[in-house]
This record gives structure tokens, sequence and C-alpha cells, in this order.
């Protein structure tokens, strides 16, 4: 099963701010490289993926696969939202409540992680449910259910 | 009639999200009775691997470079949303059946 690390209510100012917290935790882990954190926010810059869903916007920030160890996720809700540029409009941007950094080593070995995730984002209750929770121990309560 | 295809998904990394909506892309296009084969690249090498005659499709979730790419391209980031979907799939067999004639 895929590592997964759990943040509610996390307090971030930017984007980048919010990368650099959540990717010091697989870092510090040991699942992805040092260039990780650099490579995800130079990729954010020129390829975005911020996603508008209709209701709940999220954001799937990733980068090449060389940079990373060991496949992990890890999932953030937000104390405020934060601004993410869109993934198919890139000048433009969009309010984000729930990120998901990603770190894939091989997506063709992530099939099942990479649709759960999918059909995830795709769910309204289940956004909605992740939003509300308070603490850590909600969301993995919500999330290991769906990963797994 | 023609009914195997091959479908490029592009993405902003080249690996990750396009194997998402590629894995999508060819479980729907088979449910609709089509056999779909993927390769997965980056936008960068969207219009080189189109002009090659190697696919007849490109789906993208990052926008494409402008360019006389000679085959259908569709946005499919409505595959990672949910918002759109069934259209984008309705999309992507409207252009396959236009393969096929």
């Amino acid at each position: 099963m895929t590592k997964m690390f759990y943040n509610a209510k996390l307090d971030a100012d930017s984007y980048m701010d919010l990368i650099n917290k959540l990717g010091k935790q697989m870092f510090e882990a040991g699942y992805v490289k040092k260039t990780y954190i650099d490579a995800v926010l130079e990729r954010e810059k020129t390829m975005p993926t911020g996603l508008r869903t209709g209701h709940i916007n999220v954001a799937i920030p990733h980068t090449d696969v060389t940079h990373v160890n060991e496949s992990a996720v890890v999932v953030a809700t937000l104390e405020h939202p934060v601004n993410f540029y869109l993934m198919d409009n890139p000048a433009q941007q969009t309010e984000v409540d729930i990120v998901f950094l990603l770190a894939v080593n091989d997506p063709s070995e992530q099939p099942v992680l990479l649709s759960r995730l999918m059909s995830l984002i795709k769910e309204k209750e289940i956004l909605n449910k992740i939003k509300k929770a308070n603490d850590n121990q909600t969301l993995e309560e919500i999330l290991s259910l769906k990963m797994e | 009639m023609r009914n195997s295809f091959k479908v490029l998904s592009i993405c902003g990394s080249g690996t990750v999200t396009s194997t998402m909506v590629a894995g999508k892309v060819k479980e729907e296009m088979e449910e609709r009775g089509y056999t779909i084969s993927t390769n997965t690249g980056k936008p960068t090498e969207a219009l080189s691997l189109a002009q090659s005659n190697d696919y007849d499709l490109i789906v993208h979730t990052s926008p494409l470079p402008g360019g006389e790419y000679g085959i259908p391209t569709i946005s499919s980031v409505s595959c990672l949303t949910g918002m759109g979907e069934e259209e984008f799939f309705d999309e992507v067999e409207e252009a396959l059946k236009s393969l096929a004639k």
C-alpha cells in the first residue's frame, strides 16, 4: 500500500509555501530526493496542477519520477484556500481547498493508486468530508477507506 | 470497419497525469467496443509524435503548443475533474468513429 501523509487544516501563505511544507514531510521520511521540492515548484510554474471540479477545487502537484525514491501521497486540507494556477489554463488562478502532493516513482506500477485518486477527486461528498475534517485522524479515516 | 486505435495522452510531466488519463480513456472506450493502445508524452513532444503517424488521436490535460497536428486533439481535464466527463468520452468516440470511416 502506498504511504499516505495527512495534514488537516494546514496554514500556508501560498502554493510555494505549501509545497515546501508538504514536500519536507516526504523528504524527511525518505520518500523523495532532495531535488524533489524544487522540481515540483519549477514544474508548477510552467505546467500547473490546479483543477476546477465545479465544487471544491483541488491541486495535484507532482514532478518527474527521477526525483522520487518511493511512491507516497501527502494530503492536505487548508485553513485558508491557496491560489494555484489551472492545469488547462496556466494563465488563470483558482482557490484550492484540498491538495494531493504526489510522489510517484513508476506510474505503470501505480495504476490502482492513481485511478482511486482520480475517482476520489470526482466524488463531491467525499471532497466535502475531506474539507471539513478537523484533524489528521479524521482525514485518515476518510481516506484510508478510499485509497486502500 | 477499423476498430483499433492508438491514443497519445499528454500532460505536463509526461508520466503521472497522462497515465491516469490514458488508463481511463482505454477503459471507457473498450467498454464502448474499441480496442485502444496508449502512450504518454509531454507537450513539447506532442507535435513531433503527432507527425510521426504513429497515433490516431491526442488527449491532453496541459495546453498543446501551436502547430499542424494532423490528428484530432481533445482536452482531457474533465477526466480528472469529472466535470463534463461524459461529453469528453462522447467526443473521443465521435473522433474514433470518423477515423474508422
